[in-house]
Order: structure tokens, then sequence, then C-alpha cells
């Protein structure tokens, strides 16, 4: 157990330093930097490539990259190109509402998914989990983005129940302006998850140490809980540090639709006025913790199957 | 069957061969209820848009799948082919590292800085699925290939085309295509939201995404300008994922 935790912790050092190298690289490939962004209309290019000489940009890229590296591990992730302020702030001032829509989202999603793919995998076949499989096929299939606004005319401009957009104050204030935005992004994900949980417990139950526990008169409950759930969880605890991915995806729609201030937004604005410093902070701590979700996900994984093996 | 393959064929024969069709589509009011489905919040007729908005939805999701079979599909055989450690390392290492990167953020900033074009948008889509891609067709050849059919073949001294194409590279078109179903739902699923949410075409291209996020305000004024090409999208996903369930199920039995 210990080797096992310590050589995936190792590969997750690798794979940081190869992904602050990306980061880097991808970002600075962005065609057309701020300098110009901002201000070509108005100044000389003399002016032009004065200001890139005090924004930085003038560098090697090399130089710039030691330079930001050296900075981000003091925790200085750069003064934002746009608004002149730290880019930390940015990230602090954006990562509450996300945080609050997934955490409130996976809060309905992990217990559902678990209850229905065992619900499911326990009478594999039967007309349950037909009916089921089929809803969550279905419900699968719709784009966020659809789901939204389909939601959105119903429940707010329709029937005029539940806030459209998001005016201000604080996410957690106000859970009324949670129910649409969680809505949307629990649809997919409960589906994609109670699927992996199913297949992961239709595996367990066919596996010859069940039957042979079965054959000796454990009860079934006991058997479920103590046997069957943990293997069945791998394929699920895995899934859900891929639906991170998805949730991320849905966020950023979701952020975008119900103008809710958060990272996605935060990117996306960066990205669209070339604020290439924040755009490197943000996919930095987003890709630091995609990778801390995948290896506490491993972890997770061979702690209750130690099998599972890191070197193929 | 028959209901998934429909769900599938109708919105891309629309997309395949709606922009050949004739179609007069007079420009009207915004949201007006002219027309066989109305207008949009431009005042374009809907049904002319549907005709011509599936090539760029459809045809970006597929071009992206096709290239990242072809790239993830050749570097998942080649490192399951070798008999070098050091090779098979050198292709997968590298793809683990990438498997982490959220897909939604590397897509917004190459489609953003690449002005947007469809190309960069499909390439974008076909890498990040290339280290799964590899992944699945690695572990699918890895598995053909420690079977005792492999073993029977090398015995009879059958040749290395014979052996690795024809069993290996056969026996891998099974999971690549239960797989190919998810995948385009997946690839349709980040065409369509990087261009609803405007990082992709621009917002008055004639694209089905688009046009969804376009008109969202007008769904209760003129429901179809949003709902027909919403429905497209969501028949062809869902078909497909229907279409991918059934093979799954297939190929367990046979298994």
């Amino acid at each position: 157990m210990r080797s096992y935790a310590v050589q995936r912790a190792l590969l997750a050092v690798v794979q940081l330093a190869v992904l602050s190298v990306l980061v880097f690289v991808l970002t600075s490939l962005l065609p057309g930097d701020a300098a110009e962004l901002r201000f070509t209309e108005t100044l000389t290019p003399d002016q032009v490539a004065r200001l890139r000489g005090e924004l930085g940009l003038d560098q090697p890229a090399p130089e710039r990259f030691v330079h930001w590296l050296g900075n981000v591990l003091r925790g200085d992730l750069g003064t934002s190109l746009i608004s002149g302020g730290p880019v930390v702030d940015i990230v602090r001032n954006s990562i509450g509402a996300t945080l609050v829509l997934t955490v409130a989202t996976l809060a309905v999603v992990v217990p559902l998914a678990v209850a229905l793919g065992i619900v499911m995998g326990t009478r594999e076949n039967g007309r349950i989990d037909r009916v089921i499989t089929s809803i969550t096929l279905a419900l699968s299939a719709i784009p966020d983005f659809v789901i939204a606004v389909v939601l959105v005319a119903i429940f707010s401009l329709r029937l005029g129940w539940l806030p459209a957009t998001w005016v201000g104050g604080n996410l957690l204030a106000s859970p009324a302006l949670l129910v649409l935005p969680v809505a949307v992004l629990f649809g997919r994900t409960v589906c994609l998850l109670s699927r992996q949980v199913r297949a992961g417990t239709i595996n367990a139950l066919h596996a010859e140490y069940v039957v042979q526990a079965r054959r000796l008169g454990i009860p079934r409950r006991q058997l479920l809980l103590r046997h069957v759930l943990p293997n069945a969880a791998v394929p699920g605890v895995q899934e859900l540090a891929r639906t991170g991915d998805t949730l991320l995806g849905g966020v950023l729609v979701v952020e975008a639709i119900f103008a809710i201030p958060g990272f996605a937004t935060a990117l996306v604005d960066g990205v669209e006025t070339r604020d290439i410093t924040a755009v490197q902070g943000l996919t930095l701590v987003l890709a630091v913790a995609a990778l801390l979700i995948n290896l506490a996900a491993d972890l997770v994984c061979n702690r209750l199957v130690p099998r599972t093996a890191l070197l193929r | 069957m028959g209901v998934s393959v429909v769900l599938v064929v109708a919105p891309l024969l629309l997309a395949v061969l709606g922009p050949l069709v004739p179609y007069d589509a007079r420009p009207g009011l915004p949201y007006s209820p002219e027309g066989s489905l109305g207008t949009d919040g431009l005042g374009r007729d809907v049904f002319g848009l549907l005709l011509v908005g599936g090539r760029t939805a459809l045809g970006m999701a597929f071009g992206a799948v096709v290239l990242a079979y072809v790239v993830g599909g050749l570097i998942g055989l080649v490192a399951a082919s070798t008999r070098h450690r050091w090779l098979d390392e050198g292709l997968m290492r590298p793809l683990d590292v990438l498997l982490p990167l959220p897909s939604l953020l590397v897509i917004s900033v190459v489609a953003v800085g690449w002005q947007a074009s469809a190309v960069a948008i499909t390439v974008a889509v076909a890498m990040v699925n290339v280290p799964t891609v590899a992944r699945l067709v690695r572990a699918a050849a890895l598995d053909a290939a420690s079977g005792p059919v492999v073993e029977a073949l090398r015995m009879q001294r059958e040749s290395w085309f014979t052996i690795q194409v024809g069993y290996i590279g056969r026996s891998v078109l099974g999971p690549v295509a239960a797989d190919l179903g998810t995948r385009i739902t997946l690839a349709v699923f980040l065409v369509a939201s990087v261009n609803f949410l405007g990082l992709g075409l621009s917002p008055t291209a004639p694209d089905w995404a688009v046009s969804v996020s376009r008109n969202r305000e007008g769904l209760l004024l003129q429901p179809w300008s949003v709902l027909a090409p919403a429905i497209l999208l969501v028949s062809f996903t869902l078909g497909f994922n229907l279409l991918a369930d059934r093979l799954v199920h297939r190929s367990l039995v046979v298994a």
C-alpha cells in the first residue's frame, strides 16, 4: 500500500511538472498578446513595443517561463495584464461560486447514483433495471445547454418559480438560485456514474468469491455492503474522477447561462481578452485540481481493491 | 434497433444533404410564424437554417473522432505490438500526463487562439480524445495478443502481417465499435458546447448549437427556433447512445 501511494504520488509530481510547461506553452501560443489587443487602435507601434517591455512580453519564452515558475512556486501567480491586480485575487474571487456549484451537485449526485447503480445491478435485466437504464441512457444524450435552456424557459420564464440569472449576493444564502444550475449539472453526471456502479455491481456479483460467500450463507445485506460494494465502487470512483471533466464542461455552460461569476467565466474572459497571466494562473489551478482528484481517486481505488497496480 | 437507426440517420441525412436542397429562405421579421418553422431572432427562416446548420454541428464532431482514431489508434497499436518496452513507455507515458487536462479548457484556449476556425476546433477535440483512444486500442490489442489464438498462429509460423493485421487488428474492431458510439456523442457535445458558449463559430453561423444559443430568449415566442435544432442534436446523440449500448451488449454475449 505504502509503496503504491509513493509511486502514484511520484507520477503526480511528474505530471505536475509537465503540465506546468504545457499550460505555459499553450497559453503563450495564443496569437496576439494583451498589449496588441488592448491598444492597437489608440497607440502607435512604438508605444505598443514599450508597453510590451513593461509587461515583460518582449523577453524570450524560456526566460519568461523560468520567471513565471519561480513566482508560482512562491505562491505568486503574477499580475493580470488587463485589470492590473494580482491573479491570485481573480482565482480567489471566482473559485467560490464554482466550488459551491460543484459540491452541491456532487452532494446530490453521488448518493443517488450509488443507490441507483446498486438497485439496477442487483436486478440485472429485470424490469426496474431496464426502465432506469433507458431513462439514464436517454437523459445522458441531452446536452447540458439544451436542458438548461428548456428548464429556464419553463421554470423561470413561464412559471416564474425560480430565478433565471444570478443577480448578486451569496450563492449559499439563496438556495433557490442553485436549484436550476444543479438540476442541469445533475442530469448527465448521475447517468454516467450510476451506469458505472451498475456495471461494477454486476461484475462483482458474478465473481467467484461472491458466489462462494453466498454458498457459505452470508446474509444478502452483509454480502452487498461488505463484499460487493467495495468492488463495485472502483469503476464508480474512477468515473467520478472523470466526471470532474464532464462537470467542468457543464459548469462552464451553466455559469454562462445563469450569469454566475465563477471560475469558468473568469477563464473565458481571460482567454477572450488575452490576459495571459490570468489564463495561466487559472489553468494551472484547474490542472492541479484535476491532478489531485485523479490522485485521490487512484489511492481510494487502491485502498478498496489493493490489487490495482500502477505499473503496467 | 430500428428506432435508434432512424434517430441517427435522420439528422445525419439532413446534415449531409441539407445544403444541397434548393430552398428559398426569405428573411422575415424576428420570431415570426412565417414559413414552415417560423423565423429566428434575426428574422431568418428556421427551416432554411436547419438545412445548412448540420454540416458544422455533426461534421466537426465526425472529423474529430476520425482524426482521434487515426492518431490514437496508431499509437495504441504500435505500443501494443512493439517488443521494445521503451517504445511502449515512450508512447503511452506522455499520454498519461495529458489525460487529466480538462478537455473544454484545452478546446476553448485553442478555439479562441486560432480565431475560432472550424478546423482548429476539430483538431482540438481530436487531440483531447487521443489519450483515451490510444489506451483503449492498446488494451484491446494486448488482450488479443496474449490469447491462445496468437500463440497458435505463431506456432503455425504465420506471417507478422497475418497475426498483427489479420487477427489482432480485427479483434480490436469490436471494442472500437462499442467505444465509437459514446465517443461520437461526446464529440458532438464538446463541439456543441464550444459553439454554444460563443467560443467557436461566429454567433450568426447557422450551426444547430449556435442556433440554440442565439435564440434561447425566444423559446417562448417561437419555440421551433430553439427546439428544432435541439431536437436534431439530441436525436443524433440519443440514437448513437442506444446503438453503442446494443453493441456493448452484443460483444458481451459473444465474449
